[in-house]
């Protein structure tokens, strides 16, 4: 039997092969409450999962990010923690979103480099540790379709009230619409599926205006 | 998945593989059959000044659980385990900036892999940046998950061919552990343990049983 | 110029008799199923095939008044020479309908007027309405134009319902609003109005001098946690306008900017 090779070395080999799912295609968009059952109508016509219907969540979301103090140079690594409420023993997700790249007016989506792991719930006494701090968080509740490669999820943000509070209790939501988020992860430099998202997206208006949204200047403009 | 103890076996003055061919030739002697190779490795990171005080994340492989990642987390006061999947390698790399691998300090173990019955033995010869530094004996017994319930059968096994050089007592980790059900982090901290003694260990270790 | 009429002519013949050749097709075919498939003919199905031959009549009316199209009225046909003899030409062209182009049947082809039975019965009705009492003829119009308003009411009430229906679908674009959306995406990936900093007395933070919660929004941020001098850039994202020259400057530290 050939030696094993290293973890390292058949990652490094992942790497060359641009075989990892490391880019994220976004496009984002929202939903009246009153609506929204008639985009969930639309999209079961439309998604993958038809005879089982949508894939329902109710997740609580954790945003740190890793800074060191250096006054010349600040940095910071953003890493989100992803848990279930409604599935006790599914795995915690970890996340890094890199920044996002809208690209030309040509480019049809957003595209972020991203990381995606699954991992123990060590993971937020982990991070603690690590020395990342808690920036914010917050209760995603809604439906998870699929289409191919695309996910679409339909989501009702919540923010988590009082201090100590227990993730499911004495929440609030942030807004009257749910949050419609469409997207792909794929190895770099697939932008094919760009236009299959565009071309996805198109099918759901008026409904949803699923679209490129600039973090940069919404930071700006609001 | 089972128990699993993981035990120095002390080198005295042979090399490694003469150590290796000697314990296979004792296993094989007792029904074993050679079962392909394994192989654990440990990277080790520390935080940066910058990030204030002194962290170590140790990341370790097990090619038993070739999915899994295993990362070690060492504050100083306490020891925080955690289990994710390959990609955690490449987000070490992103990392870089908070946490730099100490390149000096890359330990494995690997070698020979054997069954016999419900036991898996793997015989591993320890190398620290690339230095030989001697030799670790896995047992692993698979039909049982609680370490209490199977210690006196894994130590008499494993006195059937280390000898008096078998150990006597439980691993120090697995001391207050040993009612918990047993999971394949605990085997990765037993290795920790041992590299990091093999690490501060000048040569080829004489006889230095954890505990 | 006459060359030009020529091929002019040439080619609006050309498409009225493709036009009329996909008309015969599907009055061949139409018949063919009425004669053929009656047991297994539906409704539906008879209703597609009677408004493709209605849409196929449309098209060839539609180049029949096209402007480009010679005017047949303006042309004459002049049978030059008939003979009693059978023609296999004709009966190849006309298939098999016409054997001879004799003197008893040319005259009913080449005719332009009406067939001689309707020509006499719209003389009879011609004599008819001409001998009509100016009363009555006022009356049947009344009564007629009677009918007609009630059908155009009729059409114009459901053509308004429509309309309404139409417009109100037209207003479902508002099932979403951009606002929404940035608040959402806002949150979501920035934490804006989701960040509670561990404030002990809930007032706004001294240190961070202009912060402002934007009017109006629900779940804005309470106030601002103890940070770091590095991580000015989360919190600046969430700066007023007002305060431009800092907005521009936390902008290039912002993590997502990097």
């Amino acid at each position: 039997m050939a030696a094993l090779g290293t973890a390292i070395d058949s990652l490094t080999a992942a790497m060359k092969c641009n075989i990892i799912p490391n880019q994220e295609y976004l496009l984002q968009g929202s939903v009246l409450d009153q609506y929204v059952e008639v985009l969930l109508h639309r999209l079961r016509g439309l998604c993958d999962n038809v005879d089982s219907g949508p894939e329902t969540f109710n997740d609580h979301e954790l945003c740190y990010s890793l800074r060191a103090n250096n006054v010349n140079t600040p940095m910071a690594l953003p890493l989100r923690v992803r848990r279930a409420l409604d599935v006790s023993d599914a795995p915690f997700q970890l996340r890094y979103v890199g920044q996002q790249e809208l690209g030309d007016k040509n480019r049809p989506t957003v595209v972020r480099s991203c990381i995606d792991m699954a991992c123990s719930s060590t993971i937020i006494e982990f991070l603690s540790e690590l020395g990342c701090r808690l920036d914010f968080e917050y209760i995603a509740r809604g439906y998870m379709f699929r289409k191919g490669r695309m996910k679409v999820t339909v989501s009702k943000i919540f923010k988590m009230n009082g201090i100590a509070n227990k993730p499911g209790e004495g929440v609030e939501a942030i807004s009257q619409s749910y949050l419609v988020e469409l997207s792909v992860q794929a190895p770099s430099g697939q932008d094919a599926i760009a236009e299959d998202m565009r071309v996805f997206a198109e099918q759901l208006r008026p409904l949803v205006q699923l679209e490129k949204i600039d973090y940069k200047r919404l930071g700006n403009m609001m | 998945m089972g128990v699993t103890i993981l035990t120095q076996f002390p080198v005295e003055n042979k090399t490694g593989p003469q150590i290796i061919e000697l314990l296979s030739k004792r296993i094989s002697a007792l029904g074993a059959v050679p079962q392909g190779q394994f192989l654990v490795d440990c990277e080790t990171y520390s935080s940066v000044p910058a990030l204030g005080h002194q962290r170590t994340v140790h990341v370790l492989h097990n090619s038993e659980q070739p999915a899994t990642v295993f990362a070690l987390l060492e504050t100083g006061t306490k020891t925080i385990p955690l289990a994710t999947d390959g990609l955690f390698d490449l987000l070490m790399m992103k990392m870089s900036s908070f946490y730099q691998s100490k390149k000096q300090t890359k330990a494995e173990s690997k070698g020979p892999r054997f069954e016999i019955g419900d036991f898996c033995v793997k015989l591993g010869s320890v190398t620290v940046s690339s230095n030989f530094k001697g030799v670790l004996v896995e047992v692993e017994y698979k039909p049982c998950v609680v370490p209490a319930m199977c210690w006196d059968l894994i130590m008499e096994f494993m006195q059937g061919f280390l000898g008096s050089l078998g150990p006597t007592t439980p691993p120090s980790f697995l001391q207050n552990r040993m009612q918990d059900i047993y999971s394949p982090i605990d085997t990765i901290q037993q290795y920790l343990e041992h590299f990091t003694l093999f690490r501060k260990s000048p040569g080829p270790a004489l006889i230095m049983r954890p505990q | 110029m006459q060359q030009r009429e020529e091929k002019q002519l040439e080619s609006s013949l050309e498409s009225i008799i493709q036009r009329v050749n996909d008309l015969k097709a599907s009055l061949a075919s139409m018949i063919f199923k009425i004669e053929n498939e009656y047991e297994s003919l539906n409704w539906p199905k008879f209703l597609d095939n009677y408004a493709l031959i209605s849409g196929q009549l449309i098209s060839l009316s539609k180049v029949l008044s096209h402007e480009k199209c010679t005017n047949l009225r303006n042309l004459t046909v002049l049978p030059l020479m008939l003979s009693p003899e059978r023609d296999e030409q004709l009966i190849q062209m006309t298939e098999g309908r016409i054997t001879t182009f004799s003197h008893d049947l040319v005259p009913d082809y080449l005719r332009t007027k009406l067939e001689p039975l309707a020509e006499k019965k719209m003389l009879q009705l011609e004599h008819k309405a001409q001998g009509l009492q100016y009363d009555n003829a006022q009356k049947q119009i009344a009564a007629y134009q009677k009918v007609v308003t009630h059908v155009w009411d009729i059409v114009s009430k459901a053509r308004e319902e429509w309309e309404v229906e139409a417009s109100s679908r037209g207003n479902t674009q508002q099932n979403s609003s951009v606002a929404d959306t940035h608040l959402l995406v806002a949150a979501v990936g920035m934490g804006k109005g989701l960040k509670m900093g561990p404030n002990p007395n809930g007032q706004p933070n001294s240190t961070s001098g202009g912060m402002m919660v934007a009017p109006g929004r629900p779940g804005g941020p309470p106030g601002q946690g103890p940070i770091p001098p590095s991580s000015q850039a989360m919190s600046m994202s969430k700066a007023p306008s007002a305060i431009k020259t800092n907005i521009k400057s936390a902008a290039q530290m912002h993590p997502y900017n990097r």
